[in-house]
């Protein structure tokens, strides 16, 4: 009995840890299911389309083997229209086929003219809803319309990440042990960067909107860390700042590449601990190997 | 007459459990926050719950006094926290260790654990060690943030930080299954507090409530106030037959009779229950909680 009633407690518990653990996975999955199914969908008519102009082929095959091979590959234009490319095939041999040909190929022609003009409107959409993802994968896309003041007032924009191979943003608050911590760290590591390319930039979530006191109490510990490298106040309610606020540990450090795409997994906890400063070390520098050899 | 006496004390002492599992969902009222790993942030989590309950649980409605406290002594802008230490006598003087015993989700989780059956062990011979909570208090709590400061002045949480078995069950092991960032960032610490976490289940199986008697700085606090507190609990000496059931089922290790407010006394009401001659019961502002009471 005793027994039984430690098994189903265990029971009990396994069941719940699991559902805490696979909760958030599912809810990632379900979302690109959506987006796959609608892809699917578009995916399959197309095919569909494609089905048809094949089967127009085939239906009359006897004269549209004919007409492929009189066409001359050097002809061919990819991004024209492939109907106009057949009637002018078709118009250019034309005394090679009966009356009663041509009239079956112009038919077709025109059906697949129409065909064609289906495809195309798909496969735009499918581009656009392509764009639309990216700009909707905010994970990267964060810095893209940035905008922020430094501590003298100085506006800055997106030129902050286009200026370097790999900028280096870290979020601290000045109330956060930890992050007040590796200040010092993260100035060597200004120091240590510059000259391959990279910049480290501080943004404190307590100065967001240009709030004075915040602004005043953040740089006297910045300068009691003798800190140099630039700070930013940024809008609470800008990309960016939305971004910070969901940061749920402290000090978190990411890294920006030339375009303002955050590169990797934003690294958590102090560069004072050496570990971490190498693992972010090297990440810079493969950022800044990517930069050259795009170039 | 006496069978009209319905008493209020013995239904409340009855209906704990529920009383707890409900304080426990009030504390943490965010539930789905436990599915996507983030923290809510909103304004009543500048108020702190009356139990030991941590700020960083994603599903923590407010925030842990124990842990308001030592992050305002710790600061560099603050020397004491005359907030929390109103908060403290406020509730210590109204409730005293009820809240133990009703209202904390921490003392619910090891009242649970100890109805696992097993081996029960008596802590009778264990009291010594009940001191080591008002150390724990005085050390980790208030000393050590205080005047283990970095240059600027601020100091660790080293209670939460080093001790809290309740901060790894709701904030680590929560946040770090939802949020892949703070599951890379886990390390040593968390493994220690881990062990911690694991000790205290096994000895809440084997013992009752050990971290309330030993080691909770927070039931330490209340303690103080468990003499004067306004929510006492009475033996009607009239109605006493000094068969000694009370002392019996306390499983605090109190004697009853002798001192019904002791400070270990977590007013959970085994001993109302456990009276056979119902001359136990709850006062409130000296009032008797007994129905029909001529006094």
């Amino acid at each position: 009995m005793k027994n039984k009633l430690s098994f189903i407690f265990i029971f009990a518990l396994c069941i719940a840890l699991s559902l805490t653990a696979c909760g958030a996975k599912q809810a990632s999955t379900t979302d690109s299911k959506n987006t796959q199914t609608e892809a699917g969908e578009s995916d399959s008519r197309l095919d569909d389309l494609y089905q048809q102009e094949n089967q127009l082929f085939a239906d009359h095959a006897d004269v549209w083997n004919k007409v492929f091979g009189m066409m001359n590959k050097s002809d061919a234009d990819p991004n024209g229209n492939y109907a106009d490319y057949l009637a002018g095939t078709v118009e250019s041999n034309k005394n090679s086929f009966t009356d009663d040909e041509l009239k079956t190929l112009n038919e077709d022609i025109e059906t697949i003219r129409k065909i064609e003009e289906q495809i195309a409107e798909l496969e735009n959409k499918n581009t656009s809803s392509d764009d639309n993802k990216n700009d909707s994968s905010q994970d990267t896309s964060v810095f893209s319309d940035f905008s922020g003041e430094d501590f003298d007032g100085n506006k800055v924009d997106d030129s902050l990440f286009s200026g370097n191979a790999v900028t280096v943003v870290n979020f601290w608050f000045t109330g956060c042990k930890p992050c007040v911590a590796e200040l010092s760290k993260l100035n060597e590591l200004n120091d240590a960067i510059k000259s391959m390319g990279g910049e480290v930039v501080g943004i404190n979530t307590e100065t967001f909107d240009g709030n004075k006191t915040a602004i005043e109490e953040a740089a006297s510990v910045l300068e009691s860390q003798g800190v140099k490298y630039r700070n930013l106040s940024i809008d609470s309610s800008s990309a960016a700042g939305k971004y910070a606020s969901e940061i749920m540990a402290f000090p978190t450090t990411i890294l920006v590449d030339r375009n303002g795409n955050i590169v990797g997994e934003p690294m958590l906890g102090g560069i004072d601990n050496q570990d971490n400063y190498d693992a972010l070390m090297k990440q810079i520098q493969s950022i800044i190997d990517a930069d050259s050899t795009n170039k | 007459m006496d069978k009209e006496k319905k008493l209020l004390s013995r239904k409340l002492a009855k209906i704990r459990g529920w009383i707890q599992a409900a304080a426990t969902l009030l504390t943490n009222i965010h539930i789905p926050n436990l599915f996507k790993g983030k923290i809510y942030q909103g304004n009543a989590k500048t108020v702190c719950v009356p139990g030991l309950n941590c700020y960083s649980c994603p599903a923590a409605t407010g925030a842990c006094p124990i842990g308001a406290f030592q992050a305002v002594v710790g600061s560099s802008k603050f020397k004491f926290s005359y907030y929390i230490t109103g908060f403290f006598i406020l509730l210590g003087v109204i409730l005293g260790r009820f809240i133990c015993g009703f209202l904390c989700p921490f003392g619910w989780f090891q009242d649970l654990l100890h109805k696992i059956p097993g081996k029960k062990l008596s802590t009778a011979k264990l009291k010594p060690l009940r001191y080591l909570k008002y150390v724990i208090l005085i050390v980790f709590v208030i000393l050590l943030p205080i005047l283990v400061t970095n240059s600027i002045g601020m100091g660790d949480p080293f209670f939460c930080k080093y001790i809290c078995p309740q901060g790894v069950l709701e904030g680590a092991i929560p946040l770090s299954i939802g949020n892949a960032a703070i599951r890379s960032a886990l390390g040593k610490l968390f493994s220690f507090k881990c062990m911690i976490l694991i000790a205290v289940i096994v000895l809440s199986i084997l013992f009752y409530r050990p971290f309330c008697k030993w080691i909770c700085p927070l039931g330490a606090i209340y303690s103080l106030f468990n003499k004067v507190s306004l929510l006492k609990i009475t033996v009607d000496s009239s109605k006493c037959v000094g068969c000694g059931q009370c002392s019996k089922a306390c499983k605090m290790d109190v004697d009853v009779c002798k001192t019904p407010d002791h400070p270990e006394c977590i007013r959970c009401g085994a001993c109302i229950k456990a009276c056979p001659k119902d001359a136990i019961c709850y006062r409130f502002m000296g009032k008797s909680c007994q129905k029909n009471d001529n006094r």
